[in-house]
């Protein structure tokens, strides 16, 4: 709690897989002392760094992929954030990178810009998250950095520059040239901890010469005191190299790179310098929530910590003690002892304990301020949450939580994996508030709902990896829904009288097509045709017929009732009678109202190298998609289109076929719309079938 | 009903121009105005019309996202359509919004060739054959004439007409014609031209060329509320 908000980094390191992040984390946390020991991250095949970080982490018992671990370099307080490996983009993903303020885009000297590596820039730019990038395994046979510069250049579109230039690669790295300091580095000690300062070869002066010129004319486009002490050759100093350079990452302008090899342990901590000189402070990132009490309008947080709290969820880990809740402020002050609300329920909660986490252990805090990430102990809420002082009514996310358009069955193999189920099935129903799960009422199947076949699929996948849960699941099925196109009146007699009580009430009125309202019911009778303690029944029995249309059983939407006629009995009326009633009129009137089947249609966007744009476009009409347009970006292109959720399964494959597995996908819901005549009749054969084959 | 209502708001027929196309097969068009004057928002009605005519509208973008431009349509197109019921509304928006299609470019990434790559790829696989394509944002001071000339080359082999906006600057004083000087080397491969100009709180539609010699040409006006065009009277 000793250092001012100038000095707090809260990085994430993105990566392709193999490209060396967990042992890059690891050699961060043993340079700023968090770990005290390195352990060699080796494969079966003893290549490299080929294992995952899961299982790494239970080999290892540390927790170095942990929410968010907080080391300090040189002053500064560095907050690495998990940044999740899947690639896609759901609430998770985007909460996370919320959090971050810059990142390390990692890269393989060898592999350079890959695939996954356009993946991870995408979300960063997408976020506007300002980024440095490290050249990772210079050590390795075929390591050439400046290939990949150039990759990140025209692959990526990055305005990338070295900041360094490597004293020998492959087998003959030794360090690297500091292109700012003009100071040649190379890493003594058992683990490389010794950082030693030397002249640089002479063999190397001309070629450091020269990329220093490229580096500093690259810089001055952001600083016009630079500019000046060029043109009137005054000193250039580092000072005024790095604030131009700094100015130009934040912008996300310019991508400054470094290089080195963490499993040689080289060049770690000249990137550490790296993020503390160029990489952004929480206060110079602009954070924004939406004002609830204002038609959720934007407003900008201000890092002072004076003001009322405004505080993030990002993450819940299960931890020995309960629920660990990871929370990032971003306004005011969060103390011990302080009462905050949570906006999604408007519950009161009393904050108990604050920590922060280091690699392997927790150290309790008093308090964290504005720009500080830690975790609370004892909130009961679900990521995602935001907290705020009493008397704002300010979200970090928006409220509106759309409701799932596909669902899949799953079954557990055995009792233990139906125990791990469950227990995971509650954590991701906290986690993401798209993600939910019920039990079928008629087949007993657990049934889990979210917004796409990839977002289940995460989920599956996740329930298998992360909670040992063997699981099959079912066919995936979309959710259709029915509403109707027209006018249709009622006048229903629901008349029984089989001994005992009888049963009596007559409703009349119509139904009509609404399209911003799921379900309206108006009562327009006069001089009480139906008593006014039936009124309510009568609502009831029409929304109970909502839950499922008369022919194809798809739940009912967009219909208002109106009702302004009617009759009751004396004796016979009951609200049993009305509602029954209820739900005779509206059998009646719904086929007369010309029902329709409603799909779900996904708003996708595909992001492809140019090349391949005709293909995708062709794939998506190919789906009965309308493609609303095309974006150029360079050597990339941007293709929005809006595509039934029924013709998108199985898209992912066949997009990477297409594409060399270039190209990438995201989905979203974006509105409900009729189904063509001739679907509609193949899904009123299918829904026939189904009905069939149930009973 | 609600076709018909929005068919006769064409926009520019009211200037005086002969067909309801406005522009010939290859023909180019033009609209000139300063910055945030309303170039987009008419070139946008202008499209809705052909688009309620079932006829495919290429809208390209040079400045805005796909997004950005989506919007331009929805809005306008909601306001013209006020007077009706929204879910009829909305159904017809379903209806037409295939007949348009958007590509943004990066400026210095545009040229005849691209649009032309682009156009191929969409009619070989019958995805989208346009009508009639708007340009917006193109740099008629920095692209020379053999852009231009390359660009109505593609629209006469592709039977189609383009429409352009023309950014005009403030510190340029207009030539006799009333066209700026970095539009005069290029004005004859245009067939009409169109001016807004704010004065005061209106914007005011006015032919500079194009019109058939006996029209009688009426004063057209945007409403910077909605805008609209409107009739000044």
């Amino acid at each position: 709690m000793k250092i001012e908000d100038q000095k707090i980094r809260n990085i994430g390191i993105s990566a392709h897989i193999d490209s060396g992040k967990t042992t890059l984390t690891e050699r961060i946390l043993y340079y700023t002392k968090r770990i005290h020991a390195i352990h060699d991250v080796k494969g079966k095949d003893g290549v490299g760094a080929t294992m995952d970080s899961m299982e790494l982490e239970k080999e290892r018992g540390i927790t170095i992929a942990s929410a968010a671990t907080y080391c300090e370099w040189k002053g500064h307080e560095v907050n690495i954030i998990d940044t999740p490996g899947h690639v896609d983009f759901t609430i998770e993903v985007e909460r996370s990178l919320r959090v971050l303020d810059g990142a390390i885009l990692v890269l393989c000297s060898v592999g350079g810009v890959q695939s996954q590596s356009i993946t991870v820039d995408r979300q960063m730019k997408r976020y506007k998250v300002p980024c440095i990038a490290f050249i990772n395994k210079c050590d390795r046979s075929g390591a050439n950095p400046f290939r990949v510069i150039s990759q990140l250049r025209t692959k990526l579109g990055h305005n990338a520059v070295a900041m360094q230039i490597p004293i020998g690669l492959e087998n003959e790295a030794e360090g690297v040239i500091d292109l700012v300091s003009m100071k040649a580095l190379y890493f003594d000690g058992d683990n490389g901890e010794i950082v030693r300062e030397a002249e640089i070869p002479q063999n190397l002066l001309g070629e450091a010469k020269a990329k220093r010129e490229e580096l500093i004319d690259a810089a001055s486009l952001f600083s016009d005191e630079l500019t000046d002490a060029i043109l009137n050759e005054r000193e250039i100093t580092s000072e005024l190299i790095y604030a131009a350079l700094r100015k130009g990452t934040l912008e996300r302008e310019i991508t400054p790179v470094y290089m080195g090899s963490a499993y040689k342990n080289k060049g770690i901590q000249p990137l550490l310098d790296g993020v503390n000189y160029l990489l952004p402070c929480p206060s110079e990132i602009e954070n924004v929530a939406m004002d609830m009490n204002n038609n959720e309008e934007t407003v900008v947080l201000d890092s002072d910590p004076e003001k009322p709290i405004v505080a993030l969820v990002f993450k819940l880990e299960d931890g020995q003690y309960g629920q660990l809740t990871y929370i990032r402020v971003y306004q005011g002050t969060l103390s011990k002892g302080s009462i905050i609300v949570n906006i999604r329920n408007g519950k009161k909660v009393k904050v108990g304990r604050v920590v922060r986490m280091h690699a392997e252990q927790m150290e309790d805090v008093e308090y964290l301020k504005a720009g500080y990430i830690g975790a609370l102990f004892g909130i009961e809420c679900s990521s995602g949450d935001t907290f705020t002082s009493p008397e704002i009514n300010l979200t970090m996310i928006s409220m509106y939580v759309p409701k799932p358009v596909i669902s899949l069955a799953i079954v557990p193999k055995d009792n233990k994996s139906q125990l791990a189920m469950a227990k995971a099935l509650n954590r991701f129903s906290k986690e993401d508030p798209t993600f939910k799960t019920f039990v079928d009422a008629e087949t007993t199947d657990t049934i889990i709902e979210g917004m796409g076949e990839l977002h289940l699929d995460i989920y599956v996948e996740r329930m298998r990896r992360e909670y040992g849960a063997d699981v099959t699941t079912g066919k995936p099925r979309v959710a259709y829904r029915e509403t109707i196109t027209q006018r249709a009146d009622f006048n229903y007699t629901h008349k029984k009288q089989t001994g005992g009580a009888g049963q009596f009430g007559r409703i009349a009125g119509y139904l009509e097509p609404i399209s911003d309202a799921e379900f309206i019911f108006e009562n327009k009778i006069f001089g009480g045709a139906i008593p006014t303690q039936y009124i309510s029944a009568c609502e009831k029995g029409f929304k109970q017929s909502m839950a499922k249309g008369p022919k194809l059983e798809f739940p009912i939407t967009g219909v208002k009732v109106v009702i302004n006629d009617g009759a009751s009995h004396a004796v016979d009326s009951s609200d049993m009678a009305f509602q029954a009633a209820a739900r005779g009129a509206f059998k009646e009137a719904y086929l007369r109202a010309k029902p329709v089947i409603h799909e779900p249609i996904m708003k996708v966007v595909v992001e492809t190298p140019v090349e391949f744009q005709g293909p995708v476009m062709g794939l998506l009409n190919q789906r009965r998609g309308m493609i609303i347009g095309s974006q150029d970006e360079d050597v990339m292109c941007v293709i929005e289109a809006q595509v039934p959720l029924a013709e998108m399964f199985g898209f992912s494959t066949i997009l990477r076929s297409a594409t060399q597995g270039k190209a990438q996908f995201t989905m979203e819901f974006a509105i409900y719309r009729q189904v063509p005549q001739s679907i509609a009749e193949k899904i009123a054969l299918e829904a026939a079938e189904n009905k069939k084959s149930a009973a | 009903m609600i076709k018909k209502e929005m068919i006769y708001r064409n926009p520019l027929v009211n200037l005086g121009y002969d067909n309801e196309d406005i522009l010939p097969v290859g023909g180019f068009g033009a609209v000139l105005a300063h910055a945030g004057v309303g170039k987009t928002a008419l070139l946008v009605q202008l499209a809705l019309n052909i688009m309620l005519r079932e006829n495919s509208v290429l809208h390209v973008s040079l400045n805005d996202a796909v997004s950005k431009i989506d919007v331009w349509y929805q809005e306008l197109f909601h306001n013209i359509a006020a007077n009706f019921g929204i879910s009829e509304v909305n159904d017809y928006w379903d209806k037409i919004q295939p007949y348009r299609f958007i590509m943004t470019f990066k400026v210095e990434g545009f040229s005849a060739p691209r649009l032309e790559e682009r156009l191929t790829d969409l009619m070989e696989q019958n995805i989208f054959k346009p009508h009639i394509v708007i340009i917006d944002g193109f740099k008629f001071d920095e692209a020379g004439r053999g852009q231009l000339v390359q660009l109505k080359e593609l629209a006469r082999k592709y039977f189609m007409s383009i429409w352009f906006t023309v950014h005009t600057h403030r510190h340029e004083p207009p030539q006799e014609n009333g066209l700026p000087l970095s539009f005069l080397h290029v004005t004859d491969l245009f067939d009409v031209i169109v001016q807004l100009s704010a004065k005061g709180d209106e914007v005011y539609i006015k032919s500079l060329k194009g019109q058939s010699v006996d029209s009688k040409q009426e004063s057209l006006l945007l409403d910077p509320a909605t805008m609209l065009i409107k009739n000044s009277k």
